[in-house]
């Protein structure tokens, strides 16, 4: 039996890695402007050549941002329709009930967590988020760099609105990413000191089961039930207890 | 009989002479029956004697006057030796200064050039008389009046002394023609700032024992040099004024430039902070162009018909000393925290019905942060290519118009105008992208006031969620293990 999967093409883990950068850079150029006020802030924007150069490289970073944002939309929308891949990333009803069965399981009511297809519900929640934020962010910050060009069409108004749209999503955006990206990917238990499917491509197939076990039976062509009893078998001891200490093996040597 | 009073009126003539011989000073002795003769006439007023050239002297002598002089023994014909009680002849000059300078030659006769220049003044003065400049006794002394200036010990202070002469019409000759009386006003000066000072402190090298004879080319030389006099008491506002336009200016040539005595006068000194209209006044006189439209302001019109004195006036913005360039970048800079200075206060724009948040609106909007920041880098970073926006540029700086009432409508066509200078291609639609120093509300700015709320509601509902979720996620692998 197969012990690691692929998860991710190359294509993604350069995806990613575009996007940490771009992400890195407007996070940086963009709250130095907005808490400009601040001490770091305004060492930041010296070291960086001051406002202007500050600006313009935001300005620029948020082009390339909004490039790879759009090749991302371009790739996924021929994907769905031309080769017909599994709109996994959708969000479902079944992501609902997941949300109460993950609380429950929490509160030690289910013996397993929810059971995840290749995206489990946070990470769909948070990837939608992203994107629907990263749009907000380009319209909104697109309007803010052409205000003479905007207003020939609308009213004023629209400029500060945009700013507060803009200045209000990024911090959304941030915390997602700041919060319960770094929290899910490095902080978390399960995957402390870093999930690194993503640079390798590659998930082990213990983490698979405790959080995609449903995409692993898709493919190996089983049920959940029974890689979960064939899992439990050399076990003596409460299976979910020993199940978690396998996990968080499995997660330390890389998955 | 005749004979005999004629010769007893010579013996009692002898006696007088005699007596007033023995009385220096001449004070007691009875008038000389000649001058009594002159009297006759020259103590009724109205007698003027009249020049070529249309210049005239009142030929009228005050006999109490006279007689109190130091020369009040002495009969007329020795100072007017062409006249006699039987002797008047008509004599014709063709200026005042032309008689005057004659008399002066008089008064040599007695006393020696020897003589006189044992006082600092007169050395100073033969000097120039070598040089050609007449001297004219009696400008400084009087003529009937005389009066011995500087009987040393006989003045209580240097002010006494000093203002035996400076109290009358002396005169400061410059080369160039031009005349400066130097006449002191003492009840000015008694009430001035500087009241209590003795002359020499600010005429420094100037005491009973000094008068240095100084030839200035102009006036205005001479103006210049004085006021250097401020700085050894003012140190402080001297090193400002270095760094004024108005230095600058003096130091490129430019003597119209104001200096201390300018502004502040120079024996009449007073508090000038307390009348705060006189201070915009002072400005006036060289910068009557923006006094007249600061005038018609919201600031100058209160001030000055209302005498309201919560206003700015020139020295509020421009100070006093270290007046800069107003259209210089470092000034531009400063001109929020300016009108901060009065607009962020409520004790003092409240009572007129004025928000408060004008500043704080200005400086969290894109042209006051980029201020700042452009301030925060200077000399480090990048300047802009274009001045940012500041209060000015919309409100005007000494044109400033009420905000409200009938004047909004030209303030609002104004500022696409104020946009357009820098934003070339902007519309109408433009303006509205600033909010005009309101926070977003209902009913300025709905579609700002919700996006702004939206997010106030939204995010600490995700900040929450996510914090919950971890603790969850954590709390349960814990217990797991």
């Amino acid at each position: 039996m197969r012990t690691t999967y692929r998860r991710f093409s190359t294509s993604r883990i350069i995806e990613h890695w575009i996007q940490i950068a771009t992400f890195g850079v407007l996070v940086v150029t963009g709250l130095s402007q907005k808490f400009y006020a601040l001490d770091t802030a305004r060492w930041i924007i010296l070291h960086m050549g001051g406002i202007d150069h500050v600006r313009l490289l935001h300005r620029y970073t948020g082009i390339i941002f909004s490039l790879a944002m759009a090749v991302h939309i371009l790739i996924a929308v021929v994907g769905l329709v031309v080769k017909k891949w599994q709109p996994t990333m959708v969000i479902t009803k079944n992501d609902f009930r997941n949300v109460v069965h993950n609380i429950r399981y929490y509160l030690g009511n289910e013996q397993y967590p929810a059971p995840g297809g290749k995206y489990s519900y946070t990470q769909k929640f948070e990837y939608w988020g992203i994107l629907t934020g990263g749009l907000l962010m380009i319209v909104t910050g697109a309007v803010l760099w052409t205000p003479l060009f905007i207003t020939r069409f609308m009213s004023g108004e629209i400029i500060p609105a945009a700013k507060v749209l803009h200045t209000n999503e990024a911090l959304v955006v941030f915390l997602i990413i700041a919060i319960w990206h770094i929290y899910n990917a490095i902080f978390s238990p399960e995957v402390f000191p870093l999930n690194t499917s993503i640079f390798t491509g590659l998930i082990s197939r213990e983490r698979m089961i405790h959080e995609h076990i449903l995409e692993l039976a898709r493919i190996e062509g089983t049920t959940p039930e029974a890689i979960r009893a064939h899992r439990n078998e050399p076990t003596e001891h409460d299976p979910s207890i020993s199940d978690d200490r396998q996990e968080s093996a499995g997660g330390l040597t890389g998955g | 009989m005749k004979r005999t009073l004629g010769y007893a009126g010579r013996v009692l003539l002898l006696i007088v002479l005699i007596l007033s011989a023995g009385r220096a000073d001449g004070e007691d002795a009875p008038m000389s029956d000649e001058a009594r003769k002159c009297l006759d006439c020259h103590a009724k007023p109205g007698i003027i004697k009249f020049f070529q050239n249309n210049e005239s002297l009142i030929a009228y002598v005050d006999p109490d006057k006279y007689h109190a002089s130091v020369h009040g023994s002495l009969s007329c014909t020795i100072c007017h030796p062409e006249f006699s009680s039987g002797n008047h002849p008509k004599r014709a000059f063709k200026s005042k200064a032309q008689y005057q300078i004659r008399s002066s030659l008089v008064c040599r006769k007695c006393h020696s050039d020897e003589q006189i220049s044992l006082n600092a003044v007169h050395r100073g003065l033969l000097l120039e008389e070598r040089k050609g400049k007449p001297v004219m006794c009696t400008n400084c002394h009087g003529s009937h009046t005389v009066t011995q200036l500087s009987r040393k010990g006989s003045f209580t202070n240097e002010e006494q002394y000093c203002m035996k002469c400076h109290a009358h019409s002396v005169n400061m000759h410059f080369t160039n023609k031009e005349i400066l009386p130097l006449k002191v006003d003492l009840r000015l000066l008694s009430t001035s700032v500087h009241g209590k000072l003795s002359c020499s402190d600010c005429h420094f090298g100037f005491s009973s024992e000094e008068h240095p004879q100084r030839n200035f080319r102009t006036h205005r030389d001479f103006i210049l040099a004085s006021s250097e006099n401020c700085r050894r008491c003012h140190f402080d506002k001297y090193t400002k004024t270095l760094e004024s336009i108005h230095y600058t200016m003096l130091s490129q040539g430019r003597l119209e430039a104001p200096v201390c005595t300018d502004c502040h006068g120079s024996h009449e000194i007073y508090r000038v902070s307390k009348v705060r209209t006189e201070s915009a006044k002072r400005c006036r006189r060289c910068h009557a162009k923006e006094y007249d439209i600061y005038a018609g302001s919201v600031h100058g019109n209160a001030l000055i018909n209302e005498n309201n004195q919560d206003v700015p006036v020139c020295v509020d913005c421009h100070t006093a000393h270290t007046i800069e360039d107003p259209l210089s970048m470092d000034y531009r800079e400063r001109i929020p925290e300016m009108c901060s200075n009065c607009h962020t206060k409520k004790e003092v724009v409240g009572k007129y019905g004025l928000s408060t948040d004008v500043a704080k609106t200005y400086l969290s909007d894109f042209h006051g942060v980029s201020l700042g920041l452009y301030k925060m880098q200077k000399g480090e970073a990048g300047q802009p290519h274009k001045p940012i926006a500041v209060c000015t540029d919309c409100h005007g700086t000494h044109n400033i118009m009420n905000t409200r009432d009938a004047e909004a409508a030209v303030v609002k066509s104004n500022l696409l105008k104020r946009c357009q200078k820098c934003h070339a291609d902007a519309n109408e639609n433009f303006p509205d992208a600033w909010l005009s120093h309101y926070e977003p509300s209902l009913k300025r700015a709905p579609l700002v006031f919700f996006a702004g709320w939206i997010y106030k509601i939204f995010l600490p509902i995700l900040l929450i969620g996510f914090v919950l979720q971890i603790l969850l996620h954590i709390w349960r692998y814990a217990v797991n293990r």
